[in-house]
């Protein structure tokens, strides 16, 4: 008893010391534990995602780019996770999202082919839109004595008055269809009969001094 | 039979193939045959409307007729009625626009409507494409004064003739469909 008394201080330091050094080691533990946990939940929220967003990807129901959906694509493949699920998910992603971009691709180039078409119709239309409206002035001439200026003054840029001039009234499956060929005189003369132009010049045909030789429209 | 004489036989069988293959009309190119046809009856009664006015001189007259005639096959006839006689008369294209030309109105009025098919362009066994199309004519006939002094309605059918013919054009061969017009028959006369 007076020997647990003298040595009571120490007795105390050593009970101290060793509550001291289980708690700290029970909290380690607890630590551990809770870090192994949260890391656990961790992954499983990464492997959850994951697999939502690469099935989001597979099924099309996402609003990601193709450039997002491969960075996404690119993280998820990063985290290496050891999922059989996400390992097949990533395998079906990374061909869907092959044959998509092959297929923008494709689309891109089809426009861009359209387009280049577009232009050059424009082009081509703008070249025979002088021809268009000067044959679309005879029509529209105010009298009979106007419109015959005119035909004189449209003839010189004719070879001669007999010159042919074919009109397509249908080119369904790429095969034209003909009216009766007439002569550019005869024509011209239609239209100013006709008061009415509802040709497109189509084809214009010149000999080396640059006067027409043959005129081809189409109906519209 | 000799093996020379069959492969003839297929050849040709395979020649008319291919040229009733371009003869056989698809929807879209039988629309535009069946429009040019129209076309042609529109293009007649602008012809007859400057034919018939008194402001048309001698030579736009004689330009314009012959281009009007030239939409008719040879031998056509057009008829020609009035509310003041019983009798219809049908004369050549020719002699109709001369008669036409050289009425005693001061002014003459002539418009076309309601122009259409009264039965669609049929193809005939030759490979010719023939219907009927019908109009509706108003005439109106002034005197110096400008009083209308007689007016009638006039409907009248056309026969219409379309055939696929061929020509050579900047030493190409070209496929046209010839439209020819025949006879105009009167149907009925009204005020």
């Amino acid at each position: 008893m007076k020997l647990l008394i003298k040595n009571a201080p120490k007795i105390m330091m050593f009970i101290l010391a060793a509550i001291i050094i289980t708690s700290s080691t029970t909290s380690c533990k607890s630590k551990k534990k809770l870090a192994r946990e949260k890391a656990a939940a961790e992954y499983t929220m990464k492997v959850d995602q994951a697999k939502k967003d690469l099935t989001a990807m597979l099924n099309s129901t996402t609003s990601w780019s193709l450039d997002q959906q491969d960075e996404r694509l690119n993280v998820i493949k990063s985290y290496n996770i050891d999922d059989k699920d996400v390992v097949d998910l990533i395998s079906k992603v990374e061909s869907k999202l092959s044959m998509d971009r092959a297929e923008t691709e494709r689309l891109a180039e089809e426009e861009r082919l359209r387009q280049i078409e577009e232009e050059k119709l424009k082009v081509a239309a703008s070249k025979y839109q002088k021809i268009d409206d000067q044959l679309n002035s005879i029509a529209t001439a105010q009298n009979v004595d106007i419109a015959n200026k005119k035909i004189n003054l449209i003839l010189q840029q004719f070879d001669t008055p007999d010159i042919p001039v074919l009109i397509i009234i249908s080119n369904a499956g790429g095969f034209n269809d003909y009216d009766r060929p007439t002569t550019i005189s005869r024509f011209l003369n239609y239209l100013k009969d006709k008061q009415s132009y509802q040709y497109k010049v189509d084809l214009v045909k010149r000999d080396g001094l640059g006067k027409i030789t043959e005129l081809e429209l189409i109906k519209n | 039979m000799k093996l020379s004489y069959l492969w003839m036989l297929v050849i040709a069988m395979g020649l008319s193939f291919s040229v009733t293959a371009q003869d056989e009309l698809s929807l879209e190119r039988k629309q535009a045959v069946d429009s040019l046809a129209l076309e042609k009856v529109r293009d007649l009664s602008k012809y007859i409307s400057i034919i018939g006015s008194k402001e048309t001189d001698a030579v736009e007259y004689r330009r314009v007729s012959a281009r009007a005639e030239e939409l008719f096959m040879s031998g056509s006839e057009i008829g020609v009625s009035s509310l003041l006689k019983s009798e219809i008369k049908y004369f050549t294209v020719g002699k109709y626009f001369e008669r036409l030309n050289r009425l005693s109105y001061s002014k003459v009025e002539i418009e076309w409507y309601n122009i259409e098919y009264m039965s669609d362009l049929q193809k005939q066994p030759d490979g010719t494409y023939v219907g009927v199309i019908t109009i509706f004519q108003k005439f109106k006939g002034y005197d110096a004064e400008g009083r209308l002094v007689y007016q009638d309605t006039t409907k009248k059918d056309i026969t219409v003739y379309v055939k696929r013919k061929e020509t050579q054009i900047g030493g190409r061969l070209i496929g046209f469909w010839d439209v020819l017009l025949g006879d105009m028959r009167v149907k009925e006369t009204s005020k």
